[in-house]
């Protein structure tokens, strides 16, 4: 099965722009845990900060232009794996070892279709 | 061979049945139609023919059949090749051997017991594809609505499917964390089942299942002490049920209870169980409860003294482990008979935790306490605030009494 991780932090640690320190210590994380992953990992993207999402909304067949992301919340969608697990377990075991600077959460979601 | 006899078989097959149709081929929802389906089935043909030899063996290869055909239908309307049923391995064909169902139920508690399953849909899974209990039964036992419960079931059944819950039992690595999930909602659904202390309709047949569940995890994890303790905790509490209830109906507290009421084939097992948990898991919450039921089940008689001394130092070895209101509770109860009612009020009226006021132990333990301290009129304030919280009519009717008593 595929399966999309996506990844939960607050993006505030990593300084404006998401441009500080501690976002090159994160990137050299998510390389050596891309490697390992190897062939599972099929595809993935780290996200530039909250602060540069615009949001489309559909109300009513009408469409507005936000700025901001879809939902203001305390941690934010700052990146995600898309993995080949053989079942649910293993894309938990496989989501364990995402990189975090700190708390956060990593949800786990199968992707439809084949 | 009446409704009640067919139905009898069904639900002792039904565990086993649906366990192994849904290894075989990895869908909930097929298992249990294919099953339910079969059960038409043996409804139309048994009284005619007669019952087969092997009821069960006869229901699984039904169902097997039904199962197979309906896969192949899906097949055919979705065009789709990604369907194929697994090819039988050497266990499938020996399964068509007509003594013989693989014993899958441990694969399907770990599957209900899944952490991606909702926590509050866990255990009413458990007892309706494990146990076979009807959505009826369980909704009545969970005081929820039973389309409401319909529906939890329903979507657990969609998460494990979408989600790609593994239909293997976990590796070893996983074990402890997994257990501990499936022993927990065991514990639910046992606690569910003795709540009510006059264990009539559902309750039951549902505390019997719990007996025959606890013991097959032991079966099949025989080196899980927690499991040990919980197969020995369940038989101490079902030991005394005889006892719980006078010919009112009104609950009688286990320190008034008569020994001689108390099932001791049940008490025996349960001895047995928690041997092995001692050697297993000496320290442990789970084997720490077993130990403080058999302190009461070892009484012989009303005549002997309470074992207060030794509940209370058992609550204190279990403070230790695991502190939380329950066992600050159940300790006072112990120190007031050994300390007096003034000491255990002052350790509960510490408790500061949320939902308390809810809690029906607590005020009935609290109206208690006051009323042995002399304090009159709080304890009558206290026995109405339980009485509030609408407990089941046998705990209900003691209640009544003692604050009968009071007000006379």
């Amino acid at each position: 099965m595929k399966y999309a991780l996506l990844v939960y932090e607050d993006d505030s640690v990593f300084g404006a722009d998401k441009a500080g320190p501690k976002i090159q210590e994160l990137v050299g994380k998510h390389m050596a845990f891309s490697q390992e992953m190897g062939a599972k990992r099929l595809g993935g993207q780290g996200l530039k900060p909250v602060t540069a999402a615009t949001t489309v909304r559909t109300a009513g067949g009408k469409k507005t232009v936000h700025d901001g992301p879809f939902a203001e919340t305390k941690e934010q969608l700052g990146g995600f794996y898309l993995v080949e697990a053989a079942d649910l377990d293993e894309a938990i075991a496989i989501a364990r070892k995402v990189p975090l600077m700190q708390d956060g959460s990593i949800e786990i979601r199968p992707v439809m279709g084949p | 061979m009446n409704g009640a006899a067919l139905d009898r078989v069904f639900r002792a097959a039904s565990g086993r049945i649906i366990a192994a149709l849904a290894a075989r081929f990895r869908d909930l929802a097929l298992a249990e139609d294919a099953f339910s389906e079969s059960c038409l089935r043996a409804m139309r043909a048994w009284p005619e023919r007669g019952m087969p030899d092997d009821p069960a063996a006869w229901l699984y290869r039904v169902a097997e059949r039904i199962a197979l055909d309906a896969l192949r239908r899906r097949q055919v309307r979705e065009q789709a090749i990604c369907d194929v049923p697994p090819e039988p391995n050497a266990e499938d064909t020996m399964m068509d051997d007509s003594h013989f169902i693989p014993d899958e139920r441990l694969r399907l508690i770990f599957i209900c017991c899944h952490p991606a399953v909702a926590p509050e849909a866990r255990a009413a899974l458990t007892l309706r594809l494990v146990c076979g209990l009807t959505t009826t039964e369980i909704a009545r036992a969970f005081l929820v609505q039973e389309t409401a419960l319909a529906q939890r079931l329903v979507r657990a059944k969609h998460k494990i499917a979408d989600a790609g819950v593994p239909f293997e039992l976990p590796p070893p690595h996983f074990w402890s964390e997994r257990l501990e999930a499936v022993l927990s909602t065991l514990e639910i659904a046992y606690a569910k089942a003795h709540e009510d202390a006059s264990g009539t309709g559902a309750h039951a047949g549902f505390a019997g299942e719990m007996l025959h569940l606890t013991k097959l995890l032991t079966e099949l994890v025989p080196n899980a002490g927690g499991a040990f303790a919980l197969a020995a905790l369940v038989r101490f509490a079902e030991a005394r049920r005889p006892a719980r209830v006078d010919n009112e109906g009104m609950m009688i507290p286990l320190s008034h209870q008569d020994p001689a009421l108390w099932r001791a084939d049940l008490i025996e097992e349960a001895g047995g169980f928690l041997r092995d948990a001692v050697t297993l898991a000496p320290v442990s919450a789970r084997t720490l409860q077993a130990l403080l039921q058999q302190a009461w089940c070892r009484r012989q008689s009303r005549d002997e003294p309470a074992p207060w001394a030794e509940v209370l130092l058992l609550y204190d070895r279990l403070l230790t482990l695991r502190d939380d209101a329950v066992v600050r509770l159940n300790r006072a109860v112990a120190l007031a008979e050994v300390e007096g009612p003034g000491a255990a009020l002052r350790e509960i009226e510490q408790l500061a935790t949320p939902g308390l006021a809810e809690f029906l132990p607590y005020h009935a333990v609290r109206a208690d306490l006051l009323r042995r301290a002399g304090r009159k009129q709080d304890a009558q304030a206290a026995y109405q605030q339980a009485l509030a919280l609408e407990p089941p009519s046998a705990e209900r009717r003691w209640l009544e009494r003692k604050l009968g008593e009071l007000t006379a």
